[in-house]
């Protein structure tokens, strides 16, 4: 059926309605980058190694390179363009760069993204479940020393906040 | 069973290559509102260069960092660099960023003597003021002075640098000379677990121990340090190209193993800060040499732990399991 070739899917991307038309074979990742310009998302191995188009989907962190689009239509999708509220810097970004966790900065949005995703699930993660968390993103210039520090700051900062605000 | 060893080593990494030409170069003027633009040649790949350069330029121009404008990447309209190569930058490209940052410093300070009625060398610059040296309250902005020097004296603020360590070949029958300006140290200690029925290593600790000359961002040092203990980590045990006939066998992050976070063990690392007369600042390099002696302070462990020297990188479980069995055999006779 030449029909099957194009799905039309719809979305939310970042809390915001998206859709858009695409073939049965396409990923996510391309998805994202090339049809709907969401390149903060980055493409790294395509074959789900290095974490470094991980994004959230319903919440949990995927390789975007992995999963086909149209088994996406009608889930939540979460990149790194939606993690700061607007000027508002999220926990785990200003983390990042009071610790200096970037350097070359390619793994720093799936790196952010699975940390969120760890966060999400565990609010006060020990060292070892971060760097569980996080395995699956490769980076291959801080030594991940700077970035476990950053997720730990940033886990110890959004209890405080959420403390202040029960 | 389990067995834990721990093992040292140094080294010692040159910078500032004099064998052959090893330029870099730089501008730099004061801009009328009181910032300053710099273009440099060297490329910021992450390391964090330009963070650097921008603070050499701030000190030197005496303004605060964030009105530093640093322009780099586009060889189109920045001066020559020979490269972010060989841990050169922060001596080479600082070197030439400084020079460059002092030359416009002197026109300022000239324009600012005669705005001010005194001599040139009394005065000095901070924080975006010109002021005299034995009486600070006596100062006037750095934007009014690049402002007049600009418009009032046709005389702008700016300066062009060019570092390149003196060229100096080396015996052509010996091979004898002085083939680098300057020389880093360091020592790392690696602890590791050996599991003698896998043959399998687990780095638990990394301490390292740098003199990189004068640290100009201890942050961004500590970072260098880290991730290239992370690379020796997967030099020394998992990374390990293989070619047949010219294909690369294993082009995947699958089968060329990088560590991960949970390879990498915690870090502790400590700068000692050996000023270089001739760095900018006393600044030298930390790149590259942060990564050379963890492989070699991992395989010591490896021998403290289980009485076996791997020679041949990476030691992996089956050439740990070999020597292992080797080692038994011989003990047996």
């Amino acid at each position: 059926m030449t029909e099957a070739s194009t799905h039309h899917i719809r979305f939310t991307l970042n809390g915001s309605e998206v859709s858009a038309d695409v073939k049965a074979n396409d990923t996510l990742l391309n998805v994202l980058r090339e049809q709907l310009g969401y390149t903060g998302t980055k493409r790294g191995c395509e074959t789900g190694e290095c974490g470094a188009c991980t994004v959230l989907v319903d919440g949990k962190a995927v390789n975007a390179c992995l999963i086909l689009a149209p088994k996406v239509d009608g889930r939540a999708i979460q990149t790194i363009e939606g993690l700061a509220k607007g000027a508002e810097l999220h926990p785990l970004q200003k983390a990042f760069i009071e610790e200096g966790a970037l350097q070359c900065g390619f793994c720093g949005p799936g790196m952010l993204m699975s940390a969120k995703a760890l966060l999400d699930e565990i609010p006060n993660p020990t060292e070892d479940q971060v760097r569980r968390g996080i395995s699956g993103n490769i980076c291959r210039c801080t030594g991940y020393a700077k970035i476990v520090k950053a997720i730990m700051k940033a886990s110890r900062q959004m209890a405080r906040v959420g403390g202040e605000g029960a | 069973m389990k067995k834990r060893g721990r093992g040292m080593a140094c080294m010692y990494y040159p910078l500032g290559f004099t064998s052959y030409p090893n330029p870099s170069a730089a501008f730099a003027k004061y801009n009328p509102d009181g910032s300053a633009t710099v273009l440099t040649g060297a490329q910021d790949i992450g390391q964090g260069s330009g963070t650097v350069l921008a603070q050499i330029a701030a000190d030197t121009l005496g303004i605060p960092y964030d009105r530093i404008s640093l322009i780099y990447g586009d060889t189109q309209a920045v001066p020559m660099d020979a490269g972010s190569v060989a841990s050169r930058v922060t001596y080479i490209a600082g070197n030439a960023v400084k020079k460059a940052c002092e030359q416009a410093k002197s026109i300022l300070l000239d324009v600012a003597a005669d705005m001010l009625g005194v001599l040139p060398h009394g005065l000095d610059v901070a924080d975006g003021w010109v002021y005299l040296k034995d009486f600070p309250e006596k100062r006037v902005a750095i934007a009014d002075v690049a402002k007049t020097a600009e418009v009032g004296r046709g005389r702008p603020a700016q300066g062009h640098g060019t570092y390149n360590p003196a060229t100096t070949l080396l015996d052509k029958e010996t091979g004898h000379g002085k083939p680098y300006e300057a020389f880093v140290y360091a020592a790392q200690v690696a602890e590791v677990e050996v599991d003698t029925e896998t043959g399998e290593v687990e780095v638990l600790k990394i301490y390292a121990v740098h003199d990189c000359g004068k640290a100009i961002n201890p942050m961004m040092v500590e970072g260098q340090i880290e991730g290239g203990i992370a690379m020796g980590i997967g030099y020394g045990l998992t990374e390990n190209l293989v070619i047949e006939k010219g294909h690369v066998l294993n082009p995947q992050l699958a089968n060329y193993i990088v560590p991960t976070a949970l390879d990498v063990p915690p870090i502790e690392s400590a700068i000692v800060e050996i000023p270089e007369p001739k760095g900018p600042f006393g600044a030298k390099g930390i790149g590259e040499p942060s990564l050379l002696p963890t492989a070699p302070a991992i395989l010591n462990a490896i021998y403290d732990a289980v009485g076996v020297r791997i020679r041949d990188l990476p030691a992996t479980p089956e050439k740990i399991l070999a020597e292992l069995e080797k080692l038994e055999k011989e003990k047996a006779k």
